[in-house]
Parts: C-alpha cells; structure tokens; sequence
C-alpha cells in the first residue's frame, strides 16, 4: 500500500529555554511512489528535522504547523497508536550509523524477526525465510550463519545491508536513507550505493535519501531538494539541480566541492559567512547575508518559490520563470 | 636538499597481551604488524598526502613518527638526526605538531581557548611573557576574534574548533604539521576554509605537512605528493597529479574510481571493487590487495610483489603495475569501460 506523500507549509520549531529555534520554515515537497527523492544541504540546514517529522519522531517540544499527507492521510494528525503502526508497516528508516541501529545483545536473525511483528499472518519460521531470502538480496553471502550472528561480528558495510534489510522487510511504502554512506569506505559506499540502485528496481515505494555529499545524491536520485536553513531554496529534477542550478546558494554549494575540480586548485571554493540564527530567523531571504547578488527586496521581503518549469523551483528573488 | 622526515622500514605491531587472552589463547599468533615495513620521506615545505581507507593503518603510522605509538623495528630520521629515545621524541615534538581526528574532543572541554592555545609552550617550558596576548596572536593568525580568549569548546563551531586545532598545532613554529583528517565532519564549505587556511600559513611559515586522510576529492587539491596504504602497507607513492592521472597500482585505481561523482550524467554502473579490506590478523598471502583486486592473476596469490620504483618519483608494489604494458593497459580500459557509462 503505497501512495504519494506530500508536505506543504511545514514548519517545525523546538520551545527551548532560550526561546523558540525555528528549525523548518514553509517546506513543501512532494514525493511519488517510484521516485528516489535527495535531500541536501550542510549541517543546522533541517534536513534531519524534515525526515523526522515525515517520521513522525519529533521530540516532544517540536511544534508543527502544516501538513504532511501521506497516502491521503494527514500524519500530523494521527493519534500515537496510529503513528506508530504507520511506522512499523509504511515508514522504514535507515540511519546513518549502523553500528547503533542494532542491538547488541541479540543475534541479527533475532531482530529481524522482531521487525516483522505486525506481520500476524507469518510464523516465526516463514519470517526466518523471509529473512534469509532479503539478506540474500542485499548481497550478504550465507545468510544462515549471518542470522546467528551478533552485530559486532559484522563489518560496517555488512551491518548497513541488513540495516536496509531490515527496512525493506517490512515492504514499507516509504523507505528513508539518512546519510546511508556517510560513516563507510569509498569503496563500501560505492557498494551500498550500487545496491540501493539496483533494489529500487523492483521496489515500488518511495526512497528519500537524505546527504551532505553531493556526489551520492548525483549517483542516487531522481529529484532534489536543496535546503538552507531550514527552508527548501531549490527544487527540481536531479539534472536540472547539477546541470542548470539557479538558486544563489545551490551555485555555491555545487561550486565548493573539490570532487568537481579535477586540475588542482590553488585555494579551495568557500561560502564566506556564517549561518543565519535560527531563533530570529531573517525577515528577508535566509540566504541574503551571504549572497553576491542581493539587491534591496532580499533583505526586507521574504522571496518566493518561483515555479522554473513543471518541477523546477527555486525560492529566490534574482530568478525569473 | 636533504629531508626534512624519513622513514625507514618502519613496523608497528599491536600484540594482544592480556592475561585473559593468554588462557583463551595459550599459543597465540606472533605480533601482526599493523604498520609493515613503511619508508617514506618528507622534504621541507613540502605537503604529503596519506591516504587509504580505514584499517589501513595510516592513523597508527603518524602518531609513530610523533611517538605516541612505540614502534616495534624501523628509523625515523628527523632533521638528520636519529629519532629513538623518548628525549628525542620530545625534542622532535618541540619543532612538528599534530592535528588530532576530531576537533573537539581533542580540546579539553574544561581549558579556555586562550589557555589550551598556549598550553604547548608552557609544556615544552618556552618563555612567555604574556600568555594572554601570545594567544590572541595565534587567533589572530587563523582568523578568529581575539574575544575567543575565554570561550570554552563547547561554545566553537565544527569550523572554529579545527582552526583553534590549527593555532595550537602552530603555536610552536613547528617545521612539520601532522594533520589527522583535517576536515572531516566539516560541511564542503567550511572544508575549503579549513584548507585554505593551511595552505596560507603554509606559504607565510614554510612548515611542511603530512595529511592523512580517506578524502580523495579534497587531498587532490592539497597535496604535492601522494601515499597510499593498503593493510598497514604503502602501495603506491608519487606526485599527487601523477598519480591521479595514471594510478600504478590497481587498489590506487579502485580509491579514484568508487569516489562518486556529483554529476547526474557520468553515474557508474558497477562498484569498482566488491568485498571488504581484510583484516591485518589475517593478512592474505601474496600481494595483500589479491582478494579484491579486478585484475589478479595466479602469481599474485603466492607471491608477494616488492616495493620498487617505477619512473621518475615513483613507487609501486604490484606485480603487474598499471600502464606497464599494452595487455594490462587494454584490461584495464576494458574493465573501466564496464563500470563507467558514456
């Protein structure tokens, strides 16, 4: 059962004792089943706080304005019990770290069946089959003994596949990625990468791959978000993101990774300033203060998601459709 | 010119001694070297770049050459003088410094800035007349306000706390800067910064560097020469744009080919290479990258390749080193043709 999952106007802010942190500003993105959807920006920019709130796993001083609407229903709005029965069935999550993901007292093979308690219908041996079947898919050799494994005993590349495993075992409807390479190899995030391709052929939800690095958001996915600061300031077709970028900031950001540079530079391309605060977010562009383009509206009017084509858009002043 | 660091032969071996390992395991296996016969050398001025992924003991290798990690045989040669007690490792520590992994917790969380920027000289017992002031200096130098005297480390950005990592590890005019993963965790835009910085003071002090990284992307633009190490091994070195350009030895290869590229349009189709890196209690026989390499042949199993020089500044322990000749070259292109598309 899987369905289009759509966030508009969303706005979360955590009540701290040092006054409210607006952490998501007016967020709208769509996603559909099939699609591999990127999420990038660099850190404090809300990307972990969008996937947690499509998680619905805000901690309790997150505020949330707007709506999320997956499958027709608003997520926002589901009691716990409900919530939570959507995670186990619809909502998958693979995290950054596969070293925590697991416990670390029970065998893999345990877990695994653990994970598939909503699934009534099955007994436990019709899980372990299952189980053997998808380790078998995300390319871990001798699933059997693997299953009587405990997760130290597994590499870091291997405890990733079964964290994916464990996530596509529960044929979730949405399947989000956060940083899935970040803590591995080169060599490994190739490997995770190529198998996160591969499986999305035959699997028909929806994949959010969340990342800082540009380069595995360019490997992986069909459309892009591009965050700053707790907005969305670009959106589009993955082509268009890298090809033809409009937004001042995703210019920048695509300009300072020395992946792009093959001849050596001299001094590496930076973004000079800081971070806006997210307590007393701007009133005009977030991205204003450090942009080679403002003019006077930038710093006083909040600009507006220009519409560039079907699905290019970009949160700016300086952009003309 | 002679230079300024080398290396020579130099082993590092972790033996499990516990006493609780020696009942499990009355016959354990001889030490197993974490870092195995490494020679490398470091002019003056000069940036080297220590590259290979993690386990392949690239960490262990500069904290030996500091000596916080006693190496088991092998010379280090600092300035011409022999480097083996731990008085010459103190004296050695007085004119090169390191950068540790990560920025923060390797700042005391309870020292100011201004005090942990000046601890090395009251350390090594230098006289400083204004402790207050010679750290406001070295803030100066990398670019922080000198307001940032009295902060705690808690209170630094990722970015902030690496450029305090800078000021310290030059607070001594060090003649070498060891640097552990300079940027990592840093967001592109602050990495460029971070770089940068060290590239000015670099030109300004003319310390030399020794880089250890896995970043490809990033050492590509920083370094002069390159060195990259497979299981506690150095399989290749040579300049950075050489080495790049022509990799010599496969696993060098597999590194610049399994670097994802943020280009939508030049995706790879297939992971340059499968499997995991071994593990050093169980080091493969023969040429240690045989288990993983694309193109192994039935001599690479048994037979360990030497460490030998190929060309003008370069070194290479592969038996059949890449571009040597037309047969290898042709599997090669083929192999690459396979993996990447258009």
């Amino acid at each position: 059962m899987s369905g289009p999952l759509a966030a508009s106007g969303l706005s979360v802010r955590y009540e701290t004792p040092h006054g409210s942190v607006h952490a998501l500003r007016h967020v709208d993105i769509e996603a559909h089943p099939g699609e591999v959807i990127g999420i990038v920006g660099e850190s404090g920019c809300g990307k972990s706080t969008l996937v947690t709130a499509l998680a619905n796993l805000l901690p309790a001083n997150a505020r949330i304005d707007g709506s999320i609407r997956y499958n027709g229903v608003d997520l926002a709005k589901l009691d716990a019990h409900r919530q939570r029965l959507l995670r186990g069935d619809e909502i998958a999550l693979v995290g950054q770290d596969p070293m925590t993901a697991f416990n670390p007292v029970l065998t893999i093979g345990d877990q695994l069946v653990d994970f598939q308690h909503h699934r009534k219908d099955l007994s436990r041996a019709q899980k372990r089959a299952r189980i053997a079947a998808m380790l078998g898919r995300v390319g871990i050799a001798d699933a059997e003994r693997r299953m009587r494994s405990y997760p130290h005993e597994l590499s870091g590349g291997m405890r990733q596949r079964v964290a994916i495993a464990a996530a596509l075992l529960t044929d979730p409807g949405l399947l989000i990625a956060d940083e899935p390479t970040t803590a591995l190899d080169v060599t490994m995030e190739a490997q995770i990468i190529h198998l996160l391709r591969e499986l999305r052929r035959d699997y028909n939800g929806i994949v959010i791959v969340v990342s800082h690095h540009l380069g595995v958001i360019a490997e992986l996915c069909d459309r892009v978000y591009v965050m700053y600061a707790g907005e969305v300031v670009e959106g589009g077709e993955v082509d268009a993101i890298f090809h033809d970028p409009r937004h001042p900031y995703t210019q920048a950001l695509l300009a300072c990774d020395p992946a792009r540079f093959r001849e050596r530079l001299d001094r590496l391309p930076t973004i000079p300033g800081a971070l806006p605060s997210l307590t007393q977010p701007p009133v005009g562009c977030v991205y204003a203060p450090r942009c080679g383009r403002g003019f006077a509206p930038c710093k006083t009017v909040a600009p507006p998601l220009v519409k560039l084509t079907a699905c290019h858009a970009a949160r700016c002043h300086a952009v003309t459709s | 010119m002679s230079p300024l660091l080398a290396v020579e032969d130099l082993s590092v071996s972790f033996v499990r001694s516990g006493l609780l390992d020696r009942l499990i395991n009355p016959f354990p296996l001889p030490g197993f070297n974490v870092v195995d016969g490494v020679t490398l050398s470091l002019m003056p001025a000069e940036t080297l770049g220590l590259v290979g992924e993690s386990g392949s003991g690239k960490t262990t290798l500069a904290r030996t050459i500091l000596g916080l990690i006693r190496a088991a045989a092998g010379r280090i040669v600092f300035e011409g003088r022999d480097v083996q007690t731990p008085a010459d490792f103190r004296a050695m520590r007085r004119r090169s410094a390191m950068m540790f992994q990560d920025p923060v917790a390797s700042l005391s969380p309870r020292l100011r800035v201004g005090t942990l920027l000046t601890e090395p000289q009251v350390i090594q017992g230098l006289p400083m007349p204004d402790r207050r002031a010679a750290a406001k200096a070295l803030l100066a130098l990398v670019g922080l306000p000198a307001s940032f005297v009295d902060r705690f480390p808690h209170e630094l950005s990722g970015g902030q706390a690496r450029r305090v990592g800078v000021a310290r590890a030059l607070a001594m005019k060090p003649h070498l800067l060891l640097a552990d993963e300079p940027t990592a965790g840093l967001d592109v835009s602050v990495q460029g910064d971070v770089l940068n910085l060290i590239g000015e003071l670099k030109r300004e002090l003319g310390f030399a560097a020794m880089i250890v990284t896995h970043n490809l992307a990033m050492i590509r633009h920083v370094s002069d020469r390159l060195a990259i190490m497979y299981l506690g091994r150095l399989v290749e070195t040579g300049p950075t744009q050489e080495v790049f350009s022509a990799p010599l030895h496969p696993y060098t290869a597999t590194l610049i080919r399994s670097e994802p590229i943020p280009d939508p349009r030049r995706r790879s189709h297939k992971p340059a290479v499968t499997g995991e890196i071994p593990s050093v209690f169980r080091r493969p026989s023969g040429c240690e990258f045989h288990t993983r390499c694309p193109l192994v042949q039935s001599r690479c199993k048994t037979e360990a390749p030497a460490y030998r020089p190929m060309g003008a500044g370069r070194m290479v322990r592969c038996h059949f080193p890449l571009q040597t000749g037309g047969q290898e070259r042709e599997a090669v292109s083929r192999a690459s043709a396979n993996q990447r598309g258009n």
